[in-house]
């Protein structure tokens, strides 16, 4: 028995623009339905933990402020993985970058701390994170452009070498960046000269907003000016680009590095912000990785990372605040971010193709001699 | 005997009994969102004819030919085989009634064998292949219809040509009796074009019917019985022909006007040598590409250079470009140097360069024409596209390009109209005035419409003085076209003639490697 109707995949001509912001919509609101289908086997109250989870992730004073704090370091590994993206490059270790851009902005903390007023140390410290995870970025950068080495097997790996790196500098006794007269091995705080004040009586830092402008800038740069130009030439037709005399592996280079480099500025922000110190904590949080699902959630656009930043961020801090007040596991706030990294990307073939329901033949017109 | 009918005003050809029809269809509609692709066509193919489908890109012929096996399914009209009223589901049903496609693109699995890729589909297989039993099924069809294929070949390890054959092996294996060739000659050398010719004969003969489908208007005269002709989805006549149509009534119903493609020279003396090429040698992985090429282009001269494709042309043009570097030899572009200096250096000389690949090296197609006109020039840090929108307008306007503006977006261009786009930007120069002009294949895969309009173009900065190197496999474009004819042949220049009295049997001959000059 044949079915009665099939689903006809079109090709679209042109994607209506509506369709570009209706779809990353639809598929929160789908995911969120099968986020819902859990909790119900689960025997947990649908309403009760998503209207928890919405008013400790955005709807209550003390909830939205979390939000952007913790948003802060997503927007950054989200711009690190778009503009990587943008050049169809896969920088999968923003999380190792992350966390050589920690170790750095401690180093510098520690070294100059003493010495300079804050003015010049909040910028050196948030430069020279940016500047570890660049370096962070350089082999792979160089063997890719070189070599043609896949990108995203070497920044993958170098995400284990630096996740040991970090354990290193607290564990080993004697460590630079171990606190020396505690029992625990613990990071050394960086001096206060290199820590900024949350805003008020939150747990948002001034970064939050020089993320945002940053991630509104790199957006012009992509759309506006000769290096997005030369970007987008290249990640469409690298023939066309050697046409031109654009060299793609210049381009490559500069393109990964300034990916790392936001990496590693996100490490500085946790620096500068709540952590005031290399903590092997970080290793357990995913921030670099969830930049990845979160440029993808913005489908690469620079500009449209800071939305999807945000709701991550108040998913996970909605999420892990539902462990505190309920006995909703905290995991359903990880589960309901791959829900809607799992949505958009399929949703991705409604704006690429129309799907229409068809009427399939009655049986008896079917040629069959 | 020429005739010809218009719309519609076609007779019953199953009522005159000179024929058997074999296939009729009428009244066929086909919508795509947005195109009507066919309006009431009338098409029916005679037992043992070549009946053409002439029309330019676009213009319904393989929408039709698509219905016609099976493919598509009509949204109006009937299909009738042999007098029955049938339904077309799929193309396993139109295999059924006698009547497979040969696509453009071929459809083949490059590891298997050639046998293995004729059989692939079949449903009666045994459960573990004969190969011997299957290698003298093939072998038998394809001696029948004089098509010397070797079935225990691997198909990766074929030329085009012979990748077709195998393509309509398969057809006729399948028990095919009408044939739908699209595009056939698009991929074909010349002497494949001949042998192509041949086995259709061959097949006619035998009582199979072919239906061709083209927009080449000298082989459409050749090969067929029948013409119909396709513009805008409808049908503006038909021919019956017997192999003499004329081309050039052919080419007036498919465009809607006449079209002169009549030979144009230099009509001004011609100037100083702008590019000079000399002793230029390139080796690439131990191969000999370019030996010894030396020429020059004079201001006002267009220079052409014939061979077939894969003699060393790209090459060439790379190394004048600046994309390659020779491995000896200089090349100078008005006077100054050029060699290893790269292709920005080039266009700093006055180079302007339209390669082989429009979209994908010549154009960006994610890109709209705006940025794509940016794509050779000089680009201030940030980009000012505000400025360089007033010329997008004036080029679109002056160059008749069909665009929304100068957003529009490459890869929704049409062959003809990117290819406007791609010589409004060389030919209006970038970062300095353009003295000389690379031209690669600059009609291929267009339409005689837009080939006449490329072809004026280029003789128009012929006239304006500009030194033009035409690059292309089309003899008939170089031979109407050029003021000196060159022929490239296994990377050397064998064969050197004036255009005006180059003889075809000579630079064929050149191109074939069977010149005196260039017998080594």
């Amino acid at each position: 028995m044949r079915a009665p109707f099939r689903l006809q995949f079109e090709q679209r001509t042109e994607t209506p623009r509506r369709l570009g912001v209706l779809v990353p919509l639809i598929s929160v609101l789908a995911a969120l339905f099968a986020g819902a289908l859990f909790l119900l086997a689960t025997g947990h109250s649908v309403g009760d933990t998503y209207s928890n989870m919405l008013s400790d992730g955005f709807f209550s004073s003390t909830g939205i402020t979390d939000t952007l704090g913790l948003s802060t370091v997503l927007i950054c590994t989200g711009i690190a993985a778009a503009f990587a993206f943008q050049m169809n490059l896969y920088n999968i270790g923003g999380e190792g970058q992350l966390y050589v851009g920690m170790i750095g902005a401690t180093w510098f903390g520690l070294f100059f701390g003493e010495n300079l007023p804050s003015f010049i140390m909040i910028p050196l410290v948030l430069i020279g994170g940016a500047l570890c995870g660049a370096a962070w970025i350089a082999i792979p950068a160089w063997v890719r452009a070189r070599l043609g080495t896949s990108e995203i097997v070497t920044t993958l790996l170098l995400t284990y070498v630096a996740a040991s790196l970090v354990n290193h500098f607290i564990y080993r006794s004697g460590s630079y960046f171990r606190a020396p007269n505690s029992m625990f091995p613990q990071g050394r705080q960086v001096p206060d000269s290199a820590m900024l004040s949350p805003i008020g009586d939150t747990k948002m830092y001034p970064t939050f907003f020089v993320i945002v402008l940053l991630s509104l800038a790199l957006h012009w740069v992509v759309r506006r000016t000769e290096f997005g130009y030369r970007i987008q030439v290249i990640s469409d037709s690298p023939r066309a680009a050697c046409y031109a005399g654009i060299s793609a592996r210049r381009t490559t280079v500069q393109v990964m590095l300034i990916s790392g480099g936001l990496a590693g500025l996100g490490g500085a922000t946790l620096i500068v912000g709540s952590f005031q110190r290399l903590d092997p904590g970080i290793v357990t949080l995913g921030y670099g990785y969830a930049g990845i699902v979160i440029a993808a959630l913005a489908r690469n656009n620079m500009a449209a990372v800071v939305v999807s930043g945000i709701l991550f961020a108040g998913l996970r801090s909605g999420g892990d605040k539902l462990q505190i007040s309920t006995d909703t596991p905290i995991h359903i706030g990880v589960m309901l971010q791959g829900a809607i990294l799992l949505f958009a990307l399929g949703g991705e073939a409604f704006r690429r193709y129309k799907i229409r329901i068809v009427r399939t033949p009655a049986v008896g017109s079917e040629v069959t001699a | 005997m020429t005739s010809s009918t218009h719309e519609g005003a076609q007779g019953p050809h199953h009522a005159s009994g000179a024929a058997l029809v074999a296939l009729e269809a009428i009244g066929i509609v086909k919508r795509f969102p947005g195109v009507l692709a066919n309006d009431d066509v009338n098409f029916d193919i005679r037992v043992g004819e070549v009946h053409t489908l002439l029309g330019e890109n676009g213009a319904g012929k393989s929408t039709l030919a698509s219905m016609l096996c099976g493919l598509y399914q009509p949204d109006a009209g009937r299909i009738l085989r042999n007098g029955v009223p049938i339904q077309l589901s799929s193309p396993r049903a139109g295999l059924q009634h006698g009547i497979a496609m040969v696509h453009q693109h071929f459809r083949l699995v490059d590891r298997f064998s050639v046998a293995e890729n004729v059989v692939l589909g079949s449903r009666d297989l045994s459960f573990k292949l004969n190969r011997a039993e299957l290698n003298d099924a093939v072998a038998a069809v394809a001696d029948t219809y004089g098509l010397p294929v070797d079935p225990t070949a691997t198909v990766g390890d074929l030329s085009v040509g012979q990748r077709q054959r195998v393509e309509i092996v398969k057809a006729l294996y399948q028990g095919a009796e009408i044939l739908l060739l699209d595009e056939p000659t698009a991929v074909l050398v010349p002497a494949e074009v001949e042998k192509l010719f041949e086995n259709v004969h061959a097949m006619t003969k035998t009582g199979k019917s072919v239906v061709f489908i083209s927009h080449k208007l000298g082989e459409v005269a050749r090969i067929s019985d029948r013409v119909t002709v396709l513009r805008n989805g409808r049908v503006t006549g038909h021919v019956s022909s017997k192999g003499q149509a004329d081309a050039k009534e052919l080419a007036r119903l498919m465009v809607g006007r006449d079209i002169d493609l009549a030979a144009q020279r230099a009509s001004h003396p011609i100037g100083h040598e702008v590019l000079q090429i000399r002793d230029v040698s390139l080796v690439a992985s131990g191969v000999n590409v370019l030996s010894n090429i030396s020429f020059n282009v004079h201001e006002g001269e267009m220079v052409g250079i014939a061979g077939v494709a894969g003699n060393g042309q790209r090459e060439l043009a790379d190394v004048i470009a600046g994309l390659l570097s020779p491995t000896s030899g200089t090349i100078s572009i008005g006077g100054a140097m050029s060699t290893d200096r790269g292709p920005i250096a080039s266009r700093e000389l006055g180079l302007a360069y339209v390669p082989e690949d429009r979209l994908g090296v010549g154009l960006v197609p994610s890109m709209s024409i705006l940025d794509n006109l940016l794509l050779t020039r000089d680009r201030s840090v940030v980009v000012d596209r505000a400025n360089v929108r007033p010329e997008a307008n004036r080029l679109i306007d002056e160059f008749e390009i069909k665009a929304n503006g100068p957003e529009h977006l490459a890869r929704k261009l049409s062959g003809g109209n990117a290819q406007k786009v791609l010589l409004a930007r060389e030919l209006s120069g970038g970062r300095t005035a353009t003295k000389l002009l690379v031209v690669c294949s600059p009609t291929r895969g267009l339409d005689v419409g837009a080939i006449e309009t490329v072809r004026r173009l280029l003789d128009d900065a012929r006239s304006a003085g500009q030194a033009i190197l035409l690059i292309s496999e089309d003899l008939d474009e170089i031979m109407s076209l050029a003021d000196r004819v060159l022929v490239i042949y296994r990377g050397a220049i064998v064969h050197e003639t004036p255009g005006a009295t180059a003889l075809l049997e000579q630079v064929g001959a050149a191109m074939a490697g069977l010149s005196q000059a260039g017998g080594a």
